[in-house]
């Protein structure tokens, strides 16, 4: 009997510690709330350390463990850029051994913003997180979830080493910055929308590198009637279409500060006009862009089956990364074409920038800001811009024979744009509006009238912006 | 055992631990997602209280919550339907099988074992133009290109969109064997005494069923009836898994996916409350009216 009741309690106890031992629990990376607290001024308080600081034990003998949070796979990614990532980490885990470590949590593109914004509702935000300049960047930058980098950026030269104060733009905040005025965002390299296209396709359709819209249109019937699919795209993964869609807007002369500044509104001409090009173009697309993720589209110019992708000049990284040998040859890129009888600017880029965030509450200021030096320092540009192709932000010297040629297509589009603008998405009020744009462009894809299907973005602004 | 439960001590100690984590883990976060959706409430943003502002706003100007709804409700009734007479055919199916019944029994209840979000993958590629079902039309001749035939998760036409058909029929295949499992529970606990009687009295198969069987499981009728239509209702693992994101927009949102997408996405953490007091109050109101009119009287089998 005595051991029944023995048992009756060890079992009730082990019940009771086992479920709430479910409840959750702080791990070593999560800093505790009154740590956070007391960490937070000491991260305006004390300059960032050099970056060529040697590596020495804590003073208390354990290692500061941080976290870095990315939009890819840094293990099983093929993608050169993430796998410069990945080197970055690793350098900086070698270099920092014993003092410093920085463990990655890595998802896809697709989920990213999804998980982070769970983290950071959870208060367990990632010491240094990736993001991109826009409505996603304000959501961390505008609500003291990012630090201000400011400090640490002018404590020692740091600064001087990128290549214009320009390159900080998508991460200068004024008064709405969480902390004041200021830097909250670290810039990593440059990426250009350009149009990738197959210069053996085009060669054989006899179609010519379009610089209007209707010649754009002409070559695609060109390729088409040669039996080639002339653009690949995905409308599954919303962000591709609407690239082009911003595209469309911004060469028939909409300017978003006016949709803004409510001195227009979403059925301006301009933007119905681009919804009806999307329409025409829609017609050259692969048969399955409505369903076809981004890697589905893309995977389909890498393997030779269409002619034209339309995409950020990461995807230099990919065609060098992951294509067959040979292909990245058959590569050219050229400036997206204007729209005929528009007095817009022909040379404006979309361009877009990886950013590295410092979370404002990190227990271990000094390291994250070391960390995010590994990704912009000489090794990481020359990488970036040898391997990856992509723009580097810093001064660095990279030898251009070495780089992939398609960098240097890119770099001409670059060089010869007037000014830049980000991906619409990215560039609304926020990011819910930003998603309603993905929408309407798609519905517009389907078949919609550009009208009806531009309502919900309408009503979104009349209720929540103007 | 009966000293036991007269020891208000004893009574305590067993009651506690569930009475704790009700409390901490679903009583506690209910109350505070109640005051939430009455609440402007962003990720980070100070809280503020706005009343009803909402639920007006999810009644009346909400496009995606429109077809959540009407997707989700769609999604109860199909499941409801589908699964009692499903689960009720295999359970009186396999009941009156006498070899091979474990075996099918477990066949049928497997697809409820594995994961949602992997099988959602899964399903996803049957699915996909490129691959799976329209790939085989295709090499049977039915249709001359993978890429003509049905657009299975991609077509947007019509009152229930395909897709959500689609993810009905696929929900229905993982989750018929847990229902078939109820049923074939409460089936076995019929005495043979009743159906014997009932065969002496010239009752055939049809009729012991439907005048013995079926009256004498009601209260499981009721009971799987009522599990199926909160699950349905706060169904996501499917959906979040097989349609892309992007293409379908706001057509294609059950309440739950909606929740997610307001709350994590766009970090609206109060108006994601509301949507989900909304799944709440409909999870409560459908089970009361199956409990209603599923009428379960005690027999004694």
């Amino acid at each position: 009997m005595k051991f029944r009741k023995v048992l009756a309690v060890v079992l009730s106890a082990a019940m009771t510690i086992g479920a709430l031992a479910g409840c959750g629990g702080t791990t070593a990376q999560a800093p505790a709330p009154a740590a956070t607290e007391e960490a937070a001024p000491a991260a305006t308080e004390e300059p960032a350390l050099a970056a060529t600081e040697e590596a020495a034990p804590a003073e208390d003998g354990e290692v500061q463990e941080i976290t870095f949070m990315v939009w890819d796979d840094l293990e099983a990614s093929q993608d050169l850029i993430t796998k410069g990532y990945k080197q970055s980490v690793d350098r900086f885990n070698e270099d920092f051994a014993g003092k410093y470590h920085c463990t990655p949590i890595t998802t896809n593109l697709e989920e990213y913003y999804d998980k982070l914004n769970a983290l950071v509702t959870a208060g367990d935000t990632p010491d240094v997180f990736i993001a991109s300049p826009g409505a996603n960047l304000n959501d961390y930058a505008t609500t003291g979830v990012a630090a201000k980098m400011d400090d640490y950026l002018n404590a020692d030269g740091w600064k001087q080493t990128f290549t214009s104060d320009a390159v900080f733009a998508g991460g200068t905040y004024g008064d709405d910055g969480g902390d004041g005025p200021g830097i909250y965002a670290i810039p990593l390299n440059i990426a250009a929308a350009c149009v990738f296209y197959n210069t053996e396709m085009f060669a054989d359709a006899g179609a010519e590198v379009p610089k209007t819209f209707d010649e754009l249109l002409d070559a695609c019937q060109k390729l088409q009637d040669k039996g080639y699919t002339p653009i690949t795209i995905s409308a599954g993964t919303a962000w591709c279409l609407s690239m082009v869609a911003g595209y469309l807007c911004d060469r028939n002369g909409l300017n978003l500060q006016d949709i803004k500044d409510h001195k227009t509104d979403w059925m301006d001409p301009k933007v119905i006009n681009a919804g009806k090009q999307i329409q025409q173009l829609s017609k050259y697309f692969q048969k399955t862009a409505a369903g076809d993720d981004n890697d589905i589209a893309t995977a389909a110019f890498y393997n030779g089956e269409a002619a034209i992708l339309i995409q950020g000049s990461w995807a230099i990284g990919q065609i060098n990364g992951s294509c067959a040998e040979g292909f990245a040859d058959k590569v050219g890129v050229f400036a997206f074409p204007a729209v005929d009888g528009s007095s817009a600017d022909p040379n404006r880029v979309i361009a877009k920038s990886d950013s590295l965030c410092m979370s404002a509450q990190t227990q271990y200021p000094d390291a994250a800001v070391q960390l995010i030096k590994y990704f912009v320092d000489d090794t990481a540009s020359k990488y970036t811009a040898e391997v990856g192709g992509k723009i580097p932000v810093t001064n660095v010297q990279y030898d251009t024979a070495v780089a992939p040629p398609e960098l240097a297509y890119v770099m001409d589009v670059f060089k010869s744009a007037s000014s830049t603008f980000g991906f619409y998405n990215e560039s609304l009020y926020d990011t819910e509006a930003g998603s309603t744009f993905d929408n309407c462009f798609v519905e517009i894809f389907k078949g919609e009238d550009p009208e009806t299907a531009l309502e919900p973005i309408q009503e979104y602004y009349e209720e929540n912006v103007w | 055992m009966d000293r036991l439960l007269r020891n208000k001590k004893a009574i305590i100690l067993f009651i506690a631990p569930a009475f704790i984590l009700f409390t901490l883990v679903l009583f506690v976060p209910i109350c505070k997602a109640v005051y939430y959706s009455f609440c402007n409430y962003k990720t980070l943003h100070p809280i503020k209280f706005i009343g009803l502002n909402n639920y007006v706003k999810l009644f009346t100007k909400d496009r995606a919550m429109a077809a959540a709804l009407k997707n989700s409700i769609f999604f109860m009734i199909f499941s409801i339907v589908t699964q009692f007479v499903m689960g009720l055919f295999l359970a009186a199916l396999l009941t009156n099988i006498r070899r091979g019944r474990n075996l099918f029994k477990n066949i049928y209840y497997l697809p409820c074992v594995l994961s949602s979000a992997a099988l959602g993958l899964l399903w996803m590629f049957v699915f996909t133009p490129k691959l799976g079902i329209n790939q085989m039309m295709t090499s049977f001749g039915w249709i001359s290109d993978c890429t003509e035939g049905p657009q299975w998760l991609f077509n947007t036409d019509g009152y229930i969109i395909l897709p959500i058909i689609v993810i009905s029929f696929v929900a229905l295949w993982q989750y018929v064997g847990q229902s078939m499992m109820l049923y074939m529970a409460q089936i076995s606990g019929i005495s043979s005494d009743i159906y014997e009687a009932a065969a002496i009295d010239g009752c055939s198969k049809s009729q012991a069923f439907f005048r013995i069987t079926l009256p004498l499981i009601r209260p499981m009728i009721a009971t799987a009836m009522s599990l199926n239509a909160i699950g349905s209702l706060k169904f996501f693992d499917l959906v979040y898994n097989m349609i892309p994101e992007g293409f379908l927009g706001d057509k294609a949102h059950v309440l739950a996916t909606h929740m997610y997408t307001q709350a994590f996405k766009f970090n609206k953490l109060g108006y994601g409350s509301a949507i989900g007091c909304v799944l709440l109050v409909m999870c409560l109101v459908v089970t009361v009216i199956i409990n209603k009119f599923v009428k379960v009287e005690p027999y004694d089998m």
